[in-house]
This record gives structure tokens, sequence and C-alpha cells, in this order.
């Protein structure tokens, strides 16, 4: 997007009481081989705008891919015709002198190097990932993908605002299963939760081919395994499933567009009560949480929302107290607490709701090894595969692709289809330790569902391995 | 919009050397949203969106390209050309696609239903009226969508269609709810107003005393919108020849002949409801009906071109995803107005809400009670029942332990908007399942 543009688009703002555009452009690319086949590459690009418009008491969008002059004026006539319809009629009509000139950028910080590798040099490191994955005979299906995101935003407003930010990711995924007298066993790299702001170079640095050779064997072992005893012990979550459970059981229920109840048709509500803001003993006082949209490679770092508030670091959760909700510039007014830049959305083509960003659980001060000895009888959990959770966020059952016995303090035999069940207002207070940095892994997850008109997003999470006590966990038929 | 499809297409195909197949694919929908919250306007807008898929075929090769268009053909035209360069020069590089496959018979046809075009302002203000002093939360999706695919050996397909989604809960002030939806292709007032009626009637009802349920083996009704939840999760690979294949598919134990259905059982893919369009991606016309499970035996999967040249099968055009966009689930012969009282002690269920296999192989579901779920006592409601996680197998819930289904099917038109509104549809009765178990 270029300047001249800015300058030609600039003079089609409406004059009312406030207007913003939000111009969009993504790139996707998608190499996959699978069963030891290249896939159909698939190229997208998008371009679109998306045009807000507040206006005596109504508020209205018109978003299209035209961006002309005459099909930017045409959404802009859109916006203004719902603004004027729905003038009085609106659930709430923001404090629009909260809005301040914004001007800024966000650029991902890699050397944008994807378009440097050539599609067939991507194809070939996929197939010998392929090699790799069915390097055993009863593995029954395999297959290794790259996906590659860009997100351009240009915001633009009748105060002046001028934000621009580029965000790129990269998300390498692995699967491979194992047959064993009709039992199935999948292994994933990390549930498909490896979704980070890093170039080329990363896929090189995390090795995929050895890898796959690990996760192949470990589909082997868990296809002959034992399923997983049911029993009430303690569990040791590793990050690939935390990321899951603080999506879940944090994230979600502390989404203030749920509080509010604008999702009470579709993704629900939340447990959370606005009273507990300040005062809820949400987990033990080993918890802390934060929305860190500074945390440079996670997924959802950036310097501005997409209503184009400024992000900074802030503390959710703190010594297990519940301290505020994940609640962008509007919904914080319409609750009277303090904002996060968290009004995003998923493209030019839906309008910003509250979403989480990077919700990030803070390591603490025990190495892996201690949290281990540290447990007479217990189960170590590693990688979702399966989540369900009420619509107020409280009853959850989550499933594991792998389980590991501990016995006197010693990891002790892999068990297969592991799941456990709880209820997120007593699960965190059973936290009884939080790893140290060397255990935190920086994850993310490219399809967090939500919204109606329905949107997928972006978000990352950063966490330590933990160790909760009291925790009910079964296995398969 | 079909005639900008031709003309963009016409301007492609004139653009290719000799031996490139070009295939092209056409979405675009112009849909008014209004989301609501508490009887009033949250969010409301239009997008005006068109996306057009390149697939360029050389030598057995195959790539492909999303671009989403502006509609401004000046613009579009040196866009396409750029991509269609674009796809000319990287497609060399790629290895041969061994399960590339596209229909080279000419199946041309137009589907457009004509009707009067929907007033979002005036379905709006209606629905702002009846549910006034009503805590009411949803979404009103309203407007054309147009599909469209042709190639450059001649063929050419259209589907378009103007109609409207509005789905919507409402809400007592102790939190309960119920949900419903109306979708259709003309906006009736009347069938909106017996529809709001009825909502307000099941309010005063869920509004009773709560009944608390504890963990345990019940007999339930699952409406047809609870029971669809469960049949959508059978979709995640039930229906496909190759997840079955790879062990991926929870009823890859019932191709291999190990497990049944009850005899009652018939599920079949039927696109006769006009709602998705019958032709797929790579051009070939979906047949009108595909059975799927007949009388509780696995029948036949859907089979994706890629699939069948992969596993040496014929395909039935199923889109590489092999998951139903329309199923049909026959009906059975408990009458509807004696749901009640052939459940007699139970819980009746209206909707099941965020389910996940909690063992696959077995094909074991886990989900939750949500919208409208209540306690009968002796054919008699009693009241709205606490949210309760249950944790079960389809091969009980249509197997041994199904009662019955019901003699009525009711069509549910998905009202999921992610990307695009969805075209996917399901014809589903209601069902009596004992030993349903809650587990916490």
């Amino acid at each position: 997007m270029k300047d001249d543009f800015i300058n030609h688009i600039k003079p089609l703002l409406p004059n009312v009481d406030y207007c913003s555009f939000r111009f969009v452009n993504k790139y996707t690319n998608i190499i996959s081989a699978t069963r030891s086949v290249i896939e159909p590459v698939i190229i997208s690009e998008d371009d679109g705008l998306m045009v807000t418009v507040y206006n005596n008491g109504g508020c209205g969008y018109g978003a299209t891919s035209n961006l002309t002059d005459g099909g930017i004026l045409k959404a802009v006539k859109t916006a203004q015709k719902w603004a004027e319809f729905s003038e009085n009629k609106l659930t709430y009509m923001p404090d629009l002198d909260s809005l301040k000139q914004q001007s800024g950028s966000y650029f991902t910080d890699d050397e944008e190097n994807w378009s440097k590798i050539s599609t067939k040099d991507k194809a070939d490191y996929l197939m010998n990932v392929n090699k790799s994955l069915k390097s055993q005979p009863t593995i029954s299906n395999w297959g290794a993908s790259i996906r590659f995101n860009k997100l351009e935003t240009l915001f633009i407003d009748t105060n002046d605002s001028y934000v621009r930010q580029k965000i790129s990711y990269l998300l390498p995924q692995m699967v491979v299963s194992a047959e064993y007298k009709k039992e199935i066993q999948t292994r994933t790299y990390g549930g498909h939760a490896h979704a980070r702001q890093v170039g080329y170079d990363f896929i090189d640095s995390i090795n995929m081919t050895e890898h796959a050779k690990l996760l192949a064997e470990e589909a082997v072992e868990l296809s002959r395994a034992p399923n997983c005893p049911d029993k009430i012990t303690d569990a040791v979550i590793a990050p690939d499933q935390m990321i899951l459970q603080i999506h879940e059981s944090i994230g979600h229920p502390l989404e203030l567009d749920r509080i509010l109840g604008d999702e009470r048709n579709y993704a629900g509500s939340s447990f959370v009560t606005p009273d507990m803001f300040g005062n809820y003993k949400y987990g033990s006082d080993i918890l802390n949480v934060t929305f860190n949209p500074t945390l440079e490679t996670e997924l959802a770092t950036y310097n501005f929302d997409d209503d184009g508030t400024n992000a900074s670091k802030e503390y959710l959760i703190k010594e297990g107290v519940l301290i505020r909700p994940i609640g962008g510039l509007f919904s914080s007014q319409r609750m009277g607490l303090d904002h996060v830049a968290c009004s995003r959305a998923c493209n030019w083509n839906r309008p910003p709701i509250d979403r989480m960003g990077n919700i990030n659980l803070e390591p603490g001060d025990h190495t892996f090894d201690d949290i281990i000895q540290s447990v007479d009888e217990g189960i170590l959990l590693e990688t979702n595969n399966s989540w369900s959770i009420d619509d107020k966020r409280n009853k959850f059952q989550f499933g594991c692709e792998k389980g590991t016995l501990i016995k006197n303090g010693k990891l002790s035999g892999i068990v297969k289809n592991p799941s456990y069940r709880g209820v997120t207002e007593s699960f965190w207070n059973n936290l009884s330790k939080v790893g140290n940095h060397d255990t935190n892994r920086i994850l993310g997850t490219s399809n967090c569902g939500k919204g109606e008109p329905n949107q997928t997003i972006f978000v990352g999470h950063s966490t330590p391995v933990c160790l909760f006590s009291n925790i009910d966990v079964f296995g398969g038929i | 919009m079909k005639s900008y499809f031709k003309k963009v297409s016409e301007y492609l195909f004139n653009s290719l050397e000799s031996n490139e197949i070009l295939i092209l694919n056409f979405d675009a929908e112009q849909t008014d949203f209004v989301r609501f919250n508490h009887a009033k306007i949250r969010q409301a807008g239009n997008v005006d969106q068109a996306t057009l898929t390149l697939s360029l075929v050389y030598k057995r090769k195959s790539l492909n390209s999303v671009i989403r268009l502006s509609l401004d053909y000046q613009k579009d035209s040196v866009l396409l050309l750029r991509t269609l360069y674009y796809l000319r020069r990287e497609i060399p590089e790629l290895p041969q696609d061994p399960y590339l496959m596209y229909e080279r018979n000419l199946n041309s046809f137009d589907r457009e239903t004509k009707n009067k075009s929907l007033d979002s302002f005036n379905i709006t203000d209606s629905i702002l009226q009846g549910c006034h002093s009503l805590d009411m939360v949803g979404i009103l999706s309203t407007g054309a969508i147009m599909k469209g695919f042709s190639n450059s050996l001649g063929q050419f397909n259209w589907h378009e269609s103007q109609s409207f989604n509005f789905d919507w809960s409402m809400y007592t002030d102790t939190g309960k709810a119920i949900k419903q939806n109306y979708s259709d292709q003309v906006w009736d007032q009347n069938i909106f107003s017996s529809l709001l009626e009825e909502s307000k009637q099941k309010l005063q009802v869920i509004d009773n005393r709560e009944q608390t349920i504890q963990p345990g083996e019940y007999r339930v009704y699952l409406s047809p919108s609870a029971l669809n939840e469960i049949v959508d999760m059978l979709s995640w690979g039930g229906f496909s020849y190759k997840a079955n294949k790879i062990g991926s598919s929870p009823l890859h134990l019932m191709m291999k002949g190990e497990k049944k259905l009850n005899k009652i059982v018939s599920f079949t893919e039927d696109l006769s409801n006009g709602i998705s369009p019958k032709f797929h991606s790579d051009g070939f016309i979906k047949p009108d009906t595909t059975e799927l499970i007949i009388n509780g035996e696995y029948k036949s999967s859907l089979i994706s071109p890629r699939s069948a040249l992969e596993y040496s099968v014929n395909h039935n055009a199923a889109e590489y995803y092999e998951s139903p966009v329309s199923i049909n689930l026959k009906e059975g012969a408990i009458n509807n107005d004696n749901i009640l009282t052939t459940l007699k002690d139970g819980i009746y269920i209206s909707n099941l809400w965020y389910l996940n296999f909690s063992d696959l192989n077995n094909g074991r579901i886990t989900g939750l009670t949500r919208f409208g779920c209540f306690k009968v006592s002796n054919g008699e409601y009693q009241g709205p029942i606490n949210t309760m996680r249950f944790d079960e197998t389809v091969y009980n819930i249509f197997g041994d332990k199904l009662i019955g289904l019901t003699n009525n099917k009711q069509l549910l038109i998905d009202s999921s908007t992610y990307e695009e509104r969805s075209t996917h549809s399901s014809t589903i009765p209601g069902a009596i399942v004992e030993d349903f178990k809650m587990t916490l």
C-alpha cells in the first residue's frame, strides 16, 4: 500500500461523527505432501476494505473487495445507510471522544524469505519429511505441510490516524498414524500449534525430518500401548496441551464481549461476572497470566488492534487473582473497566470483536526434572487432540495424543487415549508447580473460531510445563 | 454477476497456450449482516465479496490460485492475467500429480432461483418490533449467494439464490435460554410471528425451577437440532472413503464390517433440495442421492476424484473433504405428538454444544447440553436442567440404545458464515435413546 494510494483515498472519508477505513491485504501459500504425494499447492491473494461509520447515535459498516474509487464510495454509502438505520437502536453507542489520533506501525521481524525459497525446494523438503514419517511398516497415514500467511493492514480514520502493520507467520505441520490390530493412534507436531511470526529459517531450525522419525516411533508405540487408566491423580501438562487449557478456560471466559452477552447465541457467555474483577481467586498463588502483544515471534504480537488502539502487556491474573478482562476499548467502556488492545477482525470482511491476542502463562522456577521427581503417582499429558467445554467455559474435557505414567518420581511407560475432565472454577486452584523458562514454549494456533458473522483468527500462547493435583484422568474404551 | 464470470472466463481462456487447461471456480455473496444483543442492534453492515479460483493444468501437473475479485473488469483482468502468468511460470517446477482428475465431458447447466429481493431493513424492523422487551441475541444474514464453474473445455455451471437466515436465542432473567432459527428464500411475517410466539411459550416453561441432574445414564429425547450435532461429528470422516481407509474415521470399524447400527438407521446424501450446488469444483456433476448407511449397514462412502485414483475405485463427485453437504436421515415411527409420552421419564434435549471425539477409534463423542433442555417425568416437563456433559458412542446412540426416530424430519439450514455463507443443510428427525451417559 503506497503513500500515494493513501493520499488518494483520504478525501473519500465522509463528513460524519467518526469514520475509519481498514484495508487488509492477505496472502496465503500452503504446500503439503500427503502419503508421499504433493497435494495441489494453494496460493491465495485477498484485498479488501471495511468502512465503519458512527453518526448521530448509529453505526454501520460496508465491506468491499472493490478498491476503486467507485467501490470505496459505495462501501461508504452502505456504512452510512446502516448507521442511519441503526440510530438509537444500538445495544451500545461508544463514547467517540475516547478515540484518539493514533499513528505507528508494526512489521514482523523476519527477512521475508518465504518467496526466496522455490516451491520446488519446499515440496522436495516435505517429501523428505514424508519419507521420515513413513519410516515404519505399520504407519497407515502420514503427511506434512507448511503454511505461510502474510497480513498487511492499513488503518486511517477521521481523527487523522495512520497505522500500518504487516504480520507474517509460518505454521509447520506433521501428522502420522500407526495401526495395530485395527487400533489406530496418531501423533502430530504439537497438535498443529507451532504457528509463529518467524521466517523460513525456523523450518531449518526445528529439523522436521528428524522430528518426523520420533513422531512415527511414538505413533507405533502408542498403537500397542495400554489404555490410560481411569483415576484421580497428579497431572503434569506439557505446553502443547497447556495451550488449549489456557485458551479454553482462561482466554475465552475472560473475553468481555462474552461477559456482556454478545456471544450468547453462538460461542457462549462466561461464568465470570463483572463483580469478580479485582478480587476473584481464579487459581492458586502461582498462577500469573498476561495479555502480551509484545513477545517477539509470538503469533499475535502487534502494536495496534483493528480499532487502532495502542497495544501493551497487561496482567489478566496476578498471583491467582483476576485483574482484568480481555476487552477492547468500546467493550470496556460498556462495563467501565480498563481495556486491552484486543479488538480484532479476521479480515476486511468482518467487523472487529473482542479476541484473544497472546495470552501467556508466565513461567515459574521449577525445572522439568524437579516437577517429575515431585510426583509419586501421576501422568504426563502431551499434545491436544480433543477439546470440549460448556458455553460458560466451566465444565471441560480434553483429550491428548500421548500419556506417560509417572511412578515414584520417574516416567514409566506410555498409555493411549489419555483424557481428563474438570471444572474451570476449581481446576486452576489445583495448580501446584509452574515450570521455568527452560520448559516454556511459544506456541500459536491459527484457527480460533468465534463471532457472528463467524470469524477464525490467529492467537498465541506461551506457556511452561505445569503440575496439577487431583485431576480426573481416564482412557478410551 | 453471471455475465461478469462469463466475461472473465472467456478472457482467461483466450489467454491460454496450447496444452494448458484452465478450471475456474467462482464464489460470491452480497450479504447484509445484522447482529443483535438484548434485542437491539450490536453491529450491522454489508459484505460484498467475490473470489475466483484458477486451477491451471499442464502436463498432468496442476497449480491453484485463489484471487479476490474487485468486480471492476479493468482491474481484475490485469490481476488475473498476472496470476495466470505466475501459474504458468511456476507449474513446470512441480511434480506430476498422480491423483489429478477433472471432468472432460461437458455438463453445462444453470440453476438460478429468482425471487423478490429481500429487504434487510424491513426484516430487521420486524425482528426489533417482535422481540421488543425480550432478551434476544442472534444474527440475521440476508442476500444473494452465487457459485459458478467453468473450464477451458467449454463447460459452464451456475448456481444462484437469494435467501435469509435468522438464528437467535432468547434468555430469561435467570440465564436460561431457548434457540430458534428461521431461514428461507422469502420472509413470511406470519411464520416469523408464530415462531416468536412458540419461543415465548418455551421461555415460560424454561423459567421454571432448575432440576439438578447428576452424572449417570438417562433416557433422552434428542431434537432434530441436537441429533444433527451428532450427525455432524459423523461427518468428520465417517462418510469419507479416504478417512475410512486410513483409519481417521469414527466409523472405520463399521466400514470394515465389525460394527452395525440399528436397522431403522438410513443416511443418504441428498442434494435434491437445491440448497447446495450440484457441481463439483472439478466440473463433475453430483448425483441427486448417494446411499451412505442403509438399514444400519454401511453402504457406500463419499468418494472424491482424488481418492478414486488413489484407491482405484469409482468416484461419486464428492469434494476433496468427502463429507456430506446435504445429509438426510430417514424418519422413524415415533409420532411427533407422542415424544413426551414415549420419553416418559428422562431428559428432553433441544440442543447440544461443542462436541468432539473422546475415543475416535470407537466412535465415542463428548459434548454438552445447552439451550432448551428439560427434565421430563411421567411424560411432563418438570423444568430446565443444569448444563451436563455427555460421553457416548455413536454405536449406542444409533445402535442398540436407539428406541426410535420421530416421523417428522426437520430441514436444518446451516447458519455458518466462516469466510462465506454456508450452502450446507441437513434433514433430520428426532430420536429417543436410552442409557445416554452423562459424565459431569
